[in-house]
């Protein structure tokens, strides 16, 4: 029983941890989908996400507002309009101008937008780690009184029906709506969806806004979850983000969902059964070994010639 | 091409000379490298706020053999690649006396340049056993060693008589070499370290850390590191109401892990060095950092402080700027500074310095164990 418990435990913590890396890990595989290529700022809107619900919660706290949803909801929408802002300004700025050159190019203005984030927001906020207040507390434990006992808190909850909805609502607009079509028109083929009238520019810049607007989500929750956050964390969950995006298949969305998952439950056992020491490297030799026998990962297709 | 290259020379003994102009040849320059942004920037902060204040003091009592100290300031960031840079730098500016590094994986690759470049450095902080275990004639420390601090925190514990005691490090040297001196100190004393085990600097999520200490039914946590990490590890130890003790080295020591950490610092055990701004002799400093609107109170700003003390008294009782008999006088002599009567070792560490065990408050007051 002590055992299972235990198990239980770690896969509750990996499957936190593994749902946040799965909203991040949405928008770098949105954006490959479309574009075929990696946004290496996506981590720093994550960052910024976290920054701009924190500044929204202390401000509405001196203001004296009080009533919780309230509040999360008003940092919730404020934290998703900045971040969208600032990932279609990096399409704007770092991609749009340069698209249609050589790969490399992009990619070097994308770590170039990604550097400039990390310190614009160092020296707007300090480099110090900030506190972040745990608004949701509490939660449900089982086990014995004296025995281990296994707790899943309220913040965990809410971290996985956020991502559940984040995700089928994603789906369903992907599948249903006409911006959905044109999305995946687009991912498609570029150029001969700009034939058939789609306005390309929009439809990426749309992708941008969406990965970011997700990102910012996945901000406020794991801001609240971690309780405190720095200008430079949002390098290491971008990262870990792009690392499930890969394993999953990038550019599919449900590979995304299926590698922040299976990457955070295999941190969680490798910490919990082996030592937290070995947890990266098992995680990213998972990630070499299913590259090596899928090289497109889990849930990703094949890429075929395009004639 | 002849007279191609003769500009060329004339170009650039031109820009040499200008170069020598801008120093007046009456300064001596006293480089000032630790953290001014990243991570641990507070302690930094006290590691220049003390440097500053001992260069303006001596400045105003008329300089050292008459010449003003100048500092020139340089951020490290506590990456030890960024310290390699800041230390070629030093050298580059012609600086031959250096008050830093601040984290000792950064004062460890920085003080292979300083000693091959002839410059004295004094870190005011860094307190692994590696850095003055190589015989180097040039590195000295006004702080106390891990070796020194790890056992009066193993020697708490064991005196607390705990049931289970867990080791935690952040993998880096100063963490490390702590916990490590931590870990062998309770071995030493019968005591069972049932759990030692390392975690990744940066690291935000330590939920699977905190399930294992429960499951290892732990009583007592040692952490060696920095307080970013430990108040993160302290708040979800609450949140999943590990009831354990916790105990740290003085990386942890400071307000910010309140701000992390929240109430769930309230308890935790901390090794500092003692309180100098305590001290009744070192009123008017303390008076003085006061009307500058500074905090002596950190671990750091009185050693900082010391270290450009020792600096200057070296070189008058020396009577010479070369770092290399300044050294000598620095081991042949005892200063009084605010830390207490300095007295130096052949390896650059001081013969003594004591550390005490405080206990931490949630409004970031500490009050002192035993």
């Amino acid at each position: 029983m002590h055992d299972v418990l235990y198990f239980l435990q770690q896969l509750i913590n990996g499957l936190t941890v593994g749902s946040a890396y799965a909203l991040i890990a949405i928008g770098y595989t949105m954006v490959y989908g479309i574009i075929g290529m990696i946004n290496f700022a996506h981590g720093e809107i994550y960052m910024i996400g976290a920054y701009i619900s924190l500044i929204v919660i202390t401000g509405l706290a001196t203001l004296g507002s009080a009533w919780l949803p309230l509040v999360l909801l008003v940092a919730l929408i404020c934290a998703v309009i900045v971040s969208s802002s600032m990932g279609w300004a990096v399409e704007r700025v770092a991609y749009r101008p340069v698209r249609g050159q050589h790969r490399l190019i992009p990619l070097i203005s994308a770590i170039g937008m990604s550097i400039f984030l990390q310190n614009y927001v160092h020296l707007a906020q300090g480099s110090r780690n900030i506190g972040f207040p745990s608004l949701i507390q509490g939660g449900i434990t089982m086990g014995a009184e004296d025995g281990f006992q296994t707790s899943i808190s309220y913040m965990q909850i809410t971290i996985f029906v956020v991502t559940l909805v984040c995700m089928t609502a994603l789906s369903m607009f992907i599948s249903k709506s006409r911006l959905g079509r044109a999305c995946r028109a687009v991912s498609q083929d570029l150029k001969m969806s700009n034939l058939l009238g789609i306005d390309t520019n929009r439809i990426i810049a749309a992708t941008f806004v969406i990965g970011a607007a997700l990102a910012a989500v996945a901000g406020l929750l794991l801001g609240m979850y971690y309780g405190s956050i720095d200008p430079l964390f949002g390098f290491i969950a971008g990262l870990k983000a792009f690392t499930a995006a890969v394993l999953g298949g990038i550019g599919s969305i449900p590979g995304a969902m299926l590698g922040g998952l299976i990457l955070g439950v295999a941190e969680a056992m490798t910490s919990g059964y082996l030592s937290g020491e070995y947890k990266d490297v098992v995680s990213f030799g998972l990630l070499i070994l299913i590259l090596l026998f899928r090289p497109t990962g889990l849930l990703g297709k094949p890429e075929v010639e395009k004639i | 091409m002849k007279i191609k290259l003769n500009k060329l020379v004339v170009g650039v003994s031109a820009s040499l000379a200008m170069m020598a102009s801008g120093v007046t040849q009456a300064d001596i320059k006293i480089g000032i490298a630790g953290p001014m942004t990243g991570a641990v920037a507070q302690y930094g902060d006290m590691q220049f706020s003390g440097a500053r204040m001992a260069i303006e003091q001596i400045n105003a009592n008329g300089g050292v053999m008459g010449e003003k100290l100048v500092a020139v300031e340089q951020d490290d960031v506590c990456d030890p690649k960024q310290a390699v840079t800041v230390a070629n730098n030093m050298v580059n500016e012609g600086v031959r006396f250096v008050v830093g590094h601040l984290c000792s994986s950064s004062t460890q690759p920085a003080s292979d340049i300083y000693e091959d470049e002839g410059i004295l450095m004094v870190t005011p902080a860094s307190t692994s056993p590696a850095i003055t275990e190589r015989g180097y004639e040039l590195v000295f420390r006004t702080i106390g060693l891990d070796s020194m601090q790890g056992p009066v925190a193993g020697k708490y514990i064991a005196s607390q008589k705990p049931e289970r005691v867990a080791v935690i490090h952040d993998k880096q040297q100063y963490g490390e070499g702590i916990a490590s001196a931590v870990k062998s100190t309770l071995e030493d004393d019968g005591i069972d370290v049932v759990m030692y085990e390392g975690i990744t600097a940066g690291q935000k999520d330590f939920s699977s850390l905190v399930t294992k200490l429960k499951k290892e039914n732990v009583d007592f946590v040692y952490y060696g590191g920095y307080h970013p990490e430990l108040g993160l590890i302290l708040r979800q130890a609450q949140q999943a109401k590990l009831d354990a003790k916790f105990m740290g080295p003085e990386g942890v020591g400071n307000k910010d892990i309140n701000t992390i950490a929240g109430d769930a610092a309230e308890g935790l055990l901390v090794t500092l060095p003692p309180s100098f701004d305590e001290k009744a002799e070192n009123k008017s400093l303390v008076d003085a950092f006061a009307k500058k609107g500074e905090d002596p109170s950190g671990p750091f700003v009185l050693t900082s402080y010391t270290a450009v003390q020792l600096i200057a008294d070296g070189i008058e009782k020396a009577d010479s700027k070369d770092p290399i008999d300044v050294a000598k006088a620095l081991r042949a002599n005892t200063f009084k500074t605010p830390i207490g009567d300095v007295a130096y070792d052949k390896n650059g560490d001081l013969k003594s310095f004591e550390f005490v065990v405080y206990e931490w408050h949630s409004d970031g007051s500490k009050t002192p164990v035993k």
